[in-house]
């Protein structure tokens, strides 16, 4: 498949959107990140690789739960470029 | 089956909404459901550390909670065949003694309602991202990590 500059720019450009929320946030210091994504990339990256790649705190165990596009999913899922990332923490409704 | 679920920003009145909510349900002036089960769930006065709590904040993921709330609605209300579903939330500052969760199942029995309604205050609890925060009255905050025991 031939992939115009322009797409792959595109492509860049989208990268993954990740999300921090309540007490994760905080300990972060940010809620949102863009993180590129390069086209000519080969591996696949991973909710599990991305939290080590933005070194965020403390060890990524079960009590961290992962969302892409708002769906609940696992940690080793392949991310695609314009994907929402979400780390959950230890979650407490009702 | 009629599923209806909101997220309230504000303080919410749950035995006026549950009327409300009966009173659409009741096309001949009789209700449609044979059997409901409901729950309240309202903030403790309490810390978990045992001081005075002044308020619960309560996050959400906007986008994902609804539509969270919405999948596990339908799967539970499904799997035990109710006809009827109200679930209501609320998000943001809330006081002691304010309600903070509404579940009401109406169904043709007792059994599926009440076993209805309280698999569905269980997975929400656990399952659809909210965060509460407890605000202590001397200003200190916490954050907390799970849910009180069943």
């Amino acid at each position: 498949m031939v992939v115009s500059v322009e797409a792959m720019q595109q492509i860049a450009q989208a990268g993954i959107k990740v999300r921090l929320f309540a007490g994760l946030r905080e300990q972060a210091g940010w809620a949102e990140h863009h993180w590129p994504v390069d086209p000519g990339g080969e591996a696949e990256l991973t909710p599990r690789q991305l939290w080590w790649n933005l070194q965020l705190p403390g060890a990524f165990d079960q009590r961290i739960r992962v969302a892409i596009n708002h769906q609940f999913a696992d940690a080793d899922t392949p991310l695609q470029p314009g994907d929402e990332l979400a780390f959950l923490p230890p979650i407490s409704g009702g | 089956m009629q599923l209806r679920i909101a997220l309230h920003s504000t303080a919410f009145e749950p035995l006026d909404l549950l009327r409300r909510w009966q009173e659409e349900h009741t096309p001949q002036g009789h209700s449609a459901s044979a059997a409901e089960a409901h729950f309240i769930g309202r903030v403790r006065g309490v810390a978990a550390d045992g001081g005075d709590l002044e308020a619960l904040e309560l996050e959400h993921y906007p986008g994902m909670t609804e539509q969270q709330l919405e999948q596990l609605a339908q799967a539970c209300c499904i799997r035990h065949n109710v006809t009827s579903c109200l679930v209501l939330h609320r998000i943001g500052r809330v006081l002691p003694g304010e309600a903070i969760v509404l579940v009401a199942i109406g169904a043709d029995r007792r059994g599926p309602a009440q076993r209805c309604c309280q698999e569905l205050l269980e997975a929400l609890k656990h399952d659809a991202p909210f965060w509460k925060r407890e605000w202590r009255t001397d200003g200190s905050s916490t954050w907390l990590s799970g849910n009180t025991p069943l």
